[in-house]
């Protein structure tokens, strides 16, 4: 060791090495400063770099809390929109019935069709400038009475005329690159027009749909007729196309006048709203023959159903009534294990004040913008059941709204010709608190369920973020590990600190300290990939080894105690647990070789179909009996060495007390020892638990990762920490599922911070009641 | 025996065997860990005697034991390793020891190593070259293959030459022998000969790529990776745990804000590995490494250079990780110099930082050096940040080679703890590519061990060195 010496060295040797002697005059070095001024900045120099460096390594380790904090606050910031000046279009030289309005992906160019006049408006970011394009008598002529936007990707439009056709009309946005700016073009593709019905007259309502193959128009004609029209292009093979098309009147079982007519996005489904708030849904997986699976009583007060539509997925049927009542309606199935299935309302969202006018869905999430007469609008969404924006009218009574294809804008149409166009930045519709942590009902489901699924293959799933589960899963693999490791560790802790012949203890306390550093991966590893095995093949024999080891351990200190008293002081005392080891390994090795035996006795020839028959158990060969034992190996150590610590400094002049007046080692263990070192114990407990709560790769590897809440032994979980593993890697940096995990994350942090803190305030406390024997 | 009963219960001494029992049970479950790493990883290594068995329907079996269980009905049955993927599928194979009529160990079974589908267990036929015989008998063969293989390596993988080899039921296959990594008969080896070929297995386990997505061949580049993942981590937390806890100890004010620092500086140390990969992906690779990119690497977005996971940001997670670690152990070395070396120094007219630097510090070395060694076992073994902060099952290079800048602190990294983890949990082939994860868990474990035992045995000799003198 560098003592330094304490005899003062000579001062003067003439090199720079400041001297450690007193310095009895200052010398002069080169320059200003004497040596002693030298010292003292030098000294002065080093505090504030060890003092600031200090505080910011410490501000920086807790900075992280911070950090995590700040990544999670964005899923709960409220909805914004913010609006851009309103955009006067051209005026037109007559009324038009029908109007409808959009926008490309990146907002910078949205077109209006009124009537048969399509207008482009430049929105570009940064001018203000408004080019219009007008493309008038691109359309054929005709008076313009109804008009129709297909759901999905693109812009897919119908016009309906006042003769009976309907005439497709697309529009594509070309994007351009040049010098690094984006440039985008629209172009503009009309259709084949398609007759709507039998007869030539007005189309007043209209619903459209095009797939891969064919085109579904569901048209309410003058007559209070309404025509489901399929119509299918084929190819000749000269080359020219023709479509053939099929008429369905759908009239006839509908009572009523039909105020709302919605086609789903893959055209299967039709849903029809009268005015006496009934919805009629059809199914038309055969075009020939639409079918009438089920009419509902959509609207409370008989009100007239205003307006319909099916959000992303075709699953759920927004409907809006003249009351304003916005309501989400899904098909439940009625009977687990039947496949019949009835629509039922599972969303309410906060009514206009007056009728709903339209509804736009989002082509993004499960979300969608209702509009009433007023002019007001509202942005929804459907799995987290909130209202995430109310705007208040801004110029009149609406036409039509458009929800940008990202769901980040919306564009409406007014009454009086203006455009109006609202950024909105809603990234996170579908987290709040009760998605996260309260049971939702999802579509597909039969009653509100805490799921956790956050990616499927199709492109309209919706996702599923509930935190319980996984929590559960946490808390699951943590009672178990600690259920195991518990007892074990405090019994071991007891026998080393307080009966373990003092030769042993200090060779045992080190060598089972040092498995607190084995690898989690290692023993994930085993556990997955050996244990796991193991035990689905001697499940029986293991369940039997649970069952004897006390009784042998009783059985073997028991018949050592009978053995005369001569034999037994030849051993020396303190040796208890080497003489129990091999009982330990006769027992496992007597239940292993007697595996059938077990399985007969205990199962009944085979336990998996006797656990399934008697407890309705399934058996997977990763279950939480793998975790709890893989999970339990790696927190022993630290239980061990923890509470072997708060009992071996349990001060020895109280324990030779009690013994001097006449306490056994137990009665002392048990009144005194114990009593005084159980803080110890519990903070040691707090400390194994924090472990088995953020524990990653043992269950990331022993278990199926499967997010059930199951309370059984014998299936897998999800914890919060492996599926941070799991599913980060796939999630995109700021998205939701990104926001979620490092949510998870924060939760682990807080609730290991916590149980930490607990542990160490009550060990200092203890370390201080210590102190004063 | 009543009167004995509640003699025996009321002395306890009944329930000290229980203790007694817990931690024997304790110990015989760290015990059989051990034991089963050691024997499955070391056991790796041992060119172990090929078996042929003859079957009752007059079929042959050649491979090597692996194993032996009492099957579902009650019949013995043996685990065999049979290789010979390409033809059979299937690396093992059960077989019921009813089956076997003659077991024998023919000295001219060969294993021959491949750089695809794994071991070949059979005879060799002949050597031929662009599909004439060039040299006939196994004898001659044998004799000729060591220089061929010789020559494959120096033509860079390219030789003309095939193996004509049949399997143990006379299918003929012919192996190329740039497929060939070595050719072995284990039966025809005495005692030392397979000690020699344990010892090359050892070497080539530490010293090779891995092959075979990682279930055969070697695994240095993990164990480069683990190695230089830690020392750029101990470089960046040497200075920091040092500087905090000097700041703590000796230069802040004692108060109840440094109580609350130091707890909950102790707390971290107890926050879940995950947790700081989930910061270090947030902060380091898409923050930091972020804004690196778009400083100094914009033309090469949107591929990022340090944006995404790598080395550099693997080990400054895993620096933020073990800091507690350093900070606490230094703590308790500067805690551990006895006041009057202090006291002295002032006394004799040092000031502070002299004193901190030639007598505090030196003092406390080894406590600094337990806590950066014991940070350096926790940083070797932890695998969960490094899943997100740029581990990678194969990397395509070294961190380290001849190019410019030298020091890839940006590549992404192979590591042992992350090994396991792909190998045993992620390859197609499980059950053969188990043997491998064990070499790496016991490679893994015995780095970690042995870094511990350093560390607590400096600690040890510290604390016995200043345990009078700290009044």
């Amino acid at each position: 060791m560098n003592v330094p010496p304490l005899t003062p060295e000579p001062v003067f040797q003439g090199d720079s090495s400041p001297s450690r002697g007193v310095v009895p005059t200052p010398v002069l070095v080169e320059g200003i400063f004497t040596r002693r001024q030298i010292r003292s900045i030098t000294d002065g120099i080093t505090r504030v770099i060890i003092k600031t460096g200090g505080i910011s390594i410490i501000l920086c380790i807790l900075g992280m809390c911070i950090f995590l904090v700040k990544e999670v606050i964005p899923l709960f910031l409220p909805t914004q929109a913010t609006l851009v000046e309103p955009i006067p279009l051209s005026p037109l030289e007559h009324r038009v019935s029908a109007a409808l309005i959009g926008i490309d992906e990146h907002q910078e160019v949205a077109y209006a069709l009124r009537g048969d006049n399509l207008e482009f408006v430049s929105l570009g970011a940064t001018t203000s400038s408004i080019s219009t394009i007008p493309v008038r008598g691109l359309l054929p002529d005709g008076s313009v009475t109804a008009l129709a936007r297909a759901l999905g990707r693109g812009h897919s439009l119908v016009i309906g005329t006042g003769d009976g056709r309907v005439i497709p009309v697309t529009i594509e946005f070309t994007q351009d690159f040049q010098n690094n700016e984006r440039s985008i073009a629209p172009s503009v593709k009309v259709g084949t027009p398609i007759a709507a019905g039998p007869t030539p007259q007005p189309i007043t309502k209209l619903a459209y749909q095009s797939t891969d193959s064919e085109v579904r128009i569901a048209a309410l004609l003058e007559d209070q007729h309404l025509w489901l029209t399929t119509g299918r292009t084929t190819s000749r093979p000269d080359g020219t196309t023709s479509v053939s098309t099929t008429q369905v009147d759908v009239t006839p079982g509908l009572s009523g006048r039909v105020t709302a007519v919605t086609l789903a996005s893959r055209a299967e489904l039709l849903a029809v709203g009268t005015d006496e708030g009934k919805v009629y849904h059809f199914d038309l997986r055969d075009a020939t023959k639409p079918l009438l699976t089920e009419t509902t009583q959509a609207s409370d007060g008989s009100k007239a159903i205003t307006a319909l539509g099916y959000l992303m997925g075709d699953r759920s049927l927004v409907v809006g009534d003249a009351a304003g009542q916005v309501v989400v309606w899904m098909p439940v199935r009625e009977h687990p294990g039947t496949n019949q299935t009835k629509m039922t309302v599972v969303h309410r969202f906060a009514s206009h004040q007056s009728a709903v006018t339209d509804i736009t869905i989002s082509q993004r999430d499960k979300g969608f913008i209702t509009t009433d007469a007023e002019g007001g609008i509202r942005l929804h969404h459907s799995t987290s059941a909130q209202t995430l924006l109310t705007l208040s009218p801004q110029q009149g009574a609406l036409r039509n709204t458009y929800f940008a294809p990202k769901a980040d804008g919306l564009v409406g149409l007014t009454e009086d010709h203006r455009l109006i166009h609202y950024q909105i930045s809603n990234p996170y519709p579908e987290i709040t608190l009760s998605t996260l942590f309260s049971p939702v009902m999802y579509e597909g489901y039969e009653r509100p369920e805490l799921v956790w699924q956050s990616s499927s293959g199709s492109d309209d799933f919706e996702a599923k973020y509930s935190l319980t589960p996984l929590i559960f899963g946490t808390i699951k693999g943590t009672f178990y590990a600690v259920l195991l490791a518990v007892p074990l560790a405090v019994l071991a802790a007891i026998y080393t600190s307080m009966f373990m012949h003092p030769d042993y203890r200090t060779k045992i306390k080190p060598a089972i300290e040092i498995m607190a550093a084995l690898p989690t991966v290692v023993l994930g590893f085993l556990a997955g990939l050996w244990f796991a095995p193991v035990l689905e093949r001697n499940f029986p024999a293991m369940t039997g080894m649970v069952l004897v080891t006390p009784f042998a351990i009783i059985a073997s200190a028991g018949l050592f105690l009978l053995l005369p008293a001569s034999v037994r002081h030849r051993i020396r005392p303190g040796v208890e647990a080497f003489l129990m080891i091999p009982v330990i390994i006769a027992v496992v090795w007597g239940c292993l070789e007697t595996n059938t035996w077990w399985e007969s006795v205990l199962f009944g020839g085979h336990y998996k179909p006797w656990l399934q028959t008697h407890l309705g158990l399934n058996y997977d060969q990763r279950n939480a009996i793998v975790v709890g034992v893989a999970m339990g190996f790696a927190i022993i150590p630290i239980i061990y060495s923890i509470s072997e610590e708060a009992l071996t400094n349990v001060p020895k002049n109280l324990i030779a007390g009690s013994l001097a007046l006449g306490a056994t080692r137990w009665q002392t263990l048990i009144y005194l020892v114990l009593i005084s070192a159980s803080p110890g114990i519990f903070s040691a407990l707090m400390i194994g638990l924090g472990r088995a709560v953020g524990e990653t790769m043992i269950v990331l590897m022993a278990t199926g990762n499967t997010p059930i809440m199951d309370w059984s032994l014998f299936n897998g979980f999800r914890t919060l920490s492996a599926n941070i593993a799991v599913e980060i890697p796939e999630a995109p940096h700021g998205g939701t599922l990104y926001r979620t995990l490092f949510l998870a994350g924060l939760l682990l942090f807080v609730a290991t911070f916590l149980l930490n803190t607990v542990a160490e305030l009550v060990r200092q406390r203890l370390r201080e009641k210590y102190s004063q024997f | 025996m009543r009167q004995w009963i509640r003699q025996v219960m009321a002395s306890g001494e009944l329930f000290i065997w229980g203790c007694g029992a817990g931690l024997a049970l304790s110990l015989f479950m760290i015990a059989g860990l051990l034991v089963l790493i050691l024997v499955n990883g070391f056991g790796y290594f041992w060119p172990a005697d090929l078996v042929e068995l003859t079957l009752k329907d007059g079929k042959h079996v050649v491979g090597q034991l692996a194993g032996e269980e009492v099957g579902p009905k009650g019949v013995p049955r043996i685990r065999m390793k049979i290789g010979n993927r390409d033809l059979y599928g299937l690396d093992y194979r059960w077989i019921n020891t009813d089956q076997i009529v003659e077991r024998a160990t023919p000295a001219d079974l060969v294993m021959v190593e491949r750089r695809e589908w794994g071991n070949f267990y059979g005879r060799i036929r002949t050597l031929t070259k662009e599909d004439q015989t060039v040299v006939e008998g196994v004898e001659a063969v044998w004799q000729s293959l060591p220089a061929l293989i010789r020559e494959v390596e120096s033509s860079e993988g390219n030789s003309p030459y095939a193996l004509l080899v049949v399997d143990a039921n006379g299918r003929e296959k012919s192996i190329g022998l740039s497929q060939v990594v070595r050719v072995l008969r284990p039966n025809a080896l005495s005692t030392l000969g397979k000690v020699w070929v344990y010892v090359g297995n050892v070497w080539m386990v530490l010293t090779t790529e891995p092959r075979e997505a990682n279930t055969e061949g070697g695994i240095f580049p993990a164990i480069f990776g683990t190695v230089m993942m830690v020392l750029i981590m101990s470089l960046v937390v040497t200075p920091f745990g040092v500087i905090g806890a000097l700041y703590l100890r000796e230069y802040a004010r004692q108060g109840v804000i440094v109580r609350i620092v130091r707890i909950a500086v102790n707390n971290l140390a107890g926050v879940p590995s995950i947790v700081f990969g989930v910061f270090g992906l947030g902060f380091f690779v898409y923050g930091v490494g972020g804004t690196i990119d778009a400083l100094f690497f914009s033309d090469r977005l949107p591929t990022p250079t340090f944006g995404t996971g790598g080395i550099l940001w693997a080990s400054l997670t895993l620096a933020l990780l073990t800091v507690p670690v350093v900070i606490v152990a230094t703590e308790e070395g500067l805690a551990a110099v006895p006041r009057e070396y202090r006291e002295g120094s002032i006394g004799l007219g040092a000031t502070k930082w002299e004193t901190i630097w030639k007598v505090v510090l030196p003092t406390a070395l080894p406590g600094i050096l337990t806590g950066l060694i014991l940070a350096m076992a926790r940083a070797a073994g932890e695998v969960a940040p490094l899943m997100l902060t740029g581990v990678v099952k194969l990397a395509p290079a070294l961190p380290i080679d001849w190019t410019w800048p030298f020091l890839h602190l940006d590549r992404k990294f192979m590591h042992l703890g992350f090994h396991i983890y792909d190998v045993g949990f992620q390859s197609p082939n499980v059950e053969a590519a188990k043997p491998m994860v064990y070499v790496t868990t016991l490679v893994l474990i015995l780095v970690v061990v042995t870094l511990n035992l350093t560390g607590i045995v400096l600690r040890n000799r510290m604390r016995r060195k200043y345990a009078g003198s700290a009044v």
